[in-house]
C-alpha cells in the first residue's frame, strides 16, 4: 500500500482464527447446462447464524442487482430450495424478482412437504426430495473451484460475498463489507472492506485492486492490515504471500516478480 | 403524480427529522401540497420540530384501525395551509403497524398531496422497512463522521435490495474549519463512499437547535441562516433545479454579504 514496492508492507503473519466459524448462509447462482440454479443456503447447515427470510431476499436482490453474467435473458432457473420452508407468497416473491432480471423461475427442488405444497399451489412445478439427497449439493471438500463469480456492483457496509472460488469485483468493495473467496479476489474499484482470498487454505491466491485501502486482508491463514498512514499516491496493486507474510506490490510490478523464480521455494511447493 | 420520499439515516441524532421538517416546509412554501409522515412510533418527534404537538388528537394507529378518517388524523400547519403532519402514535412500538399499511396510508395520501416525505426512524429493524416500504425515493442523511457513514452506507445497499433506486445525499453538522484542519470528513470523503447524488450540505449551526426547541422550521425564519439557505437550496435541487452549491468554507463575517447577493440574484425573473 506503499507507493514505494521495496518495502513489504506487510504485518507479521499471524494465524488466524479460522472465519468459519459462523459463515453468514449465502444465496448463490450457478450456472449449469443452459439453466440456472438458484441455491438457498440450508435452514439447519449453520444453526448460530441461519438465514432468515430477510436476509435471502435481501441476498437475492444484490445479486439480481449485481447483474451476475452467467445468464441470456430468459434462461430457466431452477430453484433449489433444499429443506427452507417457503410459503406461496414468498415463492412468487423469488419468482417476480427473476421475471424482472428476465428469467424465467421452471421448477422448485425441495426437502420439504410444506413448501412443495405452497410452490403448487403457486403454480409452480415442484420435485421433493429427499433430505439428503440434495441435487447439486454445493461446497464439498476437495473439489476444483467454482466458476468465477463476477459482479457489477458497489460492495456496501453489511454485505458479505462468499464464493468457493474466485471473486471479480466491478466496483467498490467499501469498508463495514467483506468478501470472502475460494480463489482470488480482483477488485476494479476501491478495496476498503475486509477481503480474503484462498479461504480454503491456498497460499498462492491473490488480492488485486486498482486502490488499496483494506480495513484488512487475509490470504489463507495470513492477515495484514494497511498502514496507518495512507499513502499519498494509490495505485493498483497485488497482495500475495511471500516468505509467510503477506506483501503488497505494484501490479505494474507483479508479474516481473513472479516471472523471477521464488526466494524460497517451498512456498511455490506447497499444496 | 405523487413523490414518496423516506428521509432516512441508519445512524440515529444526525437530522432526520430536522431534515424531514425543513423540507417539508420549503416544499410546502414552493407551492406544493406536502404530507410529512412521522415513522418513528413510539419515539416521534416530527410533531415537535413543526411545533403541532398539541394539535394532535389522533394518529396513524387509530386510521388503521379504523377509529377515525385519515383527513381527521391529518394536523394542517396554521402557519402554512400546503404542509399536514400524520403523526405517529406515541404508546405504541414500532411492530405496531406493518409495511403493507404503510403502504396503504401513504397510498390513501397521494390523493391529496403532491409530496410525501417519511421520517424513518433510526435503524434498520421493523421500523426502517415500515418507513421504507411506500417510497420511491429517499434521502440518505449523513454527518461527515465515520460512523455515520458507514450506516448510511448500509442503507443505501438494504434501499438498492428494496428496489428503492433513486437516492440523494444530504450532509448534515458540517464543520468547515474542522475539515480544513483534517479534522472531519470531507463532502469529497462521503461522497466517494456513499456514491450517490449529493443534494446539499447543511453546516452545523446552533440556530438549528434553537428552532428546534422553539417548533419552528429554520426555513420560516425572516433573516435566513446559512442553515436555512442551505435546506431551500436542498429543496429547489430536488425539483432539478441546477443551484450552486454555498460556499461554507469562507469566513463568517462575510455571511450576510454572501446571502444578500444570493437572494439579489434568486429576486430576478
Ligand atoms: N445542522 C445542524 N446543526 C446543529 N444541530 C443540528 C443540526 N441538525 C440537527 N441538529 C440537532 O441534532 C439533534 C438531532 O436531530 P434530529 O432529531 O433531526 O435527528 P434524527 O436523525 O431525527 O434523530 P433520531 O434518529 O433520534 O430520530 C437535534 O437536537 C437537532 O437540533
Ligand atoms: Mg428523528
Amino acid at each position: 500500500m506503499t507507493s514505494d514496492s521495496s518495502l513489504p508492507a506487510a504485518i507479521p503473519s499471524i494465524v488466524q482464527p479460522a472465519p468459519e466459524v459462523s459463515p453468514v448462509p449465502q444465496v448463490r447462482f450457478k450456472g449449469e447446462s443452459g439453466r440456472l440454479l438458484l441455491l438457498l443456503p440450508s435452514e439447519t447447515e449453520v444453526v448460530s447464524s441461519a438465514a432468515t427470510w430477510t436476509d435471502i431476499w435481501q441476498q437475492l436482490k444484490q445479486r439480481l442487482n449485481a447483474g451476475e453474467r452467467f445468464w441470456q435473458p430468459n434462461t430457466p432457473v431452477h430453484l433449489i430450495a433444499r429443506d427452507r420452508l417457503l410459503d406461496g407468497r414468498q415463492l412468487q416473491s423469488i419468482a417476480d424478482a427473476l421475471t424482472e432480471a428476465q428469467l424465467q423461475l421452471k421448477r422448485v427442488y425441495t426437502s420439504r412437504r410444506q413448501t412443495a405444497v405452497a410452490a403448487a399451489t403457486t403454480g409452480l412445478s415442484v420435485e421433493q426430495q429427499s433430505p439428503v439427497a440434495h441435487l447439486n449439493q454445493p461446497e464439498e471438500s476437495g473439489q476444483a473451484l467454482a466458476e468465477p463469480l463476477y459482479i457489477q456492483t458497489t460492495v456496501r457496509s453489511g454485505m458479505e460475498v462468499r464464493h468457493p472460488g474466485t471473486v471479480i469485483i466491478l466496483g467498490d468493495v467499501n469498508p463495514g463489507s467483506t468478501i470472502i473467496a475460494d480463489g482470488d479476489v480482483l477488485v476494479w474499484g476501491m478495496l476498503r472492506g475486509v477481503v480474503q482470498a484462498g479461504a480454503a487454505g491456498n497460499t498462492r491466491c491473490v488480492i488485486m485492486a486498482l486502490r488499496m485501502e483494506p480495513t484488512q486482508l487475509r490470504i489463507a491463514d495470513f492477515v495484514a492490515r494497511a498502514p496507518e498512514a495512507p499513502p499519498n499516491l494509490y495505485q493498483p496493486e497485488v497482495a500475495y504471500v511471500i516468505s509467510d507474510s503477506i506483501r503488497i506490490i505494484r501490479a505494474a510490478d507483479f508479474s516481473k516478480e513472479r516471472l523471477l523464480p521464488p526466494v524460497s521455494s517451498d512456498i511455490e511447493a506447497e499444496e | 403524480m405523487s413523490r414518496i420520499l423516506v428521509v432516512t439515516s441508519g445512524k440515529g441524532g444526525v437530522g432526520k427529522t430536522t431534515t424531514t421538517a425543513n423540507l417539508g416546509m420549503a416544499l410546502a412554501q414552493r407551492g406544493h401540497k406536502v404530507a410529512v409522515v412521522d415513522a418513528d412510533f413510539g419515539l416521534r418527534n416530527l410533531d415537535l420540530l413543526l411545533g403541532l404537538e398539541n394539535r394532535i388528537v389522533y394518529t396513524a394507529v387509530e386510521v388503521l384501525a379504523g377509529e377515525c378518517r385519515l383527513d381527521q388524523a391529518l394536523v394542517r400547519d396554521k402557519r402554512q395551509p400546503n404542509l399536514a403532519l400524520l403523526p405517529a402514535a406515541q404508546n405504541r412500538t414500532k411492530d405496531a403497524v406493518t409495511p403493507e399499511q404503510m403502504k396503504k396510508l401513504v397510498g390513501a395520501l397521494t390523493k391529496a398531496f403532491h409530496y410525501i416525505l417519511i421520517d424513518c426512524p433510526a435503524g434498520i429493524e421493523m421500523g426502517f422497512q415500515n418507513a421504507i416500504s411506500p417510497a420511491r425515493e429517499a434521502i440518505i442523511v449523513t454527518t461527515p463522521e465515520v460512523a455515520a457513514v458507514r450506516d448510511a452506507d448500509r442503507v443505501v445497499g438494504l434501499l438498492e435490495a428494496n428496489d428503492v433506486k433513486r437516492m440523494y445525499l444530504v450532509i448534515n453538522r458540517l464543520k468547515p474549519a474542522m475539515v480544513e484542519q483534517d479534522m472531519m470528513m470531507s463532502v469529497k470523503d462521503v461522497q466517494e463512499i456513499l456514491a450517490i447524488p449529493l443534494l446539499g450540505v447543511v453546516p452545523d449551526d446552533e440556530r438549528v437547535i434553537v428552532s428546534t426547541n422553539r417548533g419552528e422550521p429554520l426555513v420560516l425564519s425572516e433573516n435566513p441562516s446559512l442553515a436555512a439557505v442551505a435546506f431551500s437550496n436542498i429543496v429547489r435541487r430536488l425539483e432539478g433545479e441546477k443551484v450552486p452549491f454555498l460556499d461554507l468554507t469562507a469566513p463568517q463575517d462575510d455571511l450576510f454579504s454572501r446571502l444578500r447577493r444570493l437572494f439579489r440574484g434568486r429576486s430576478k425573473p
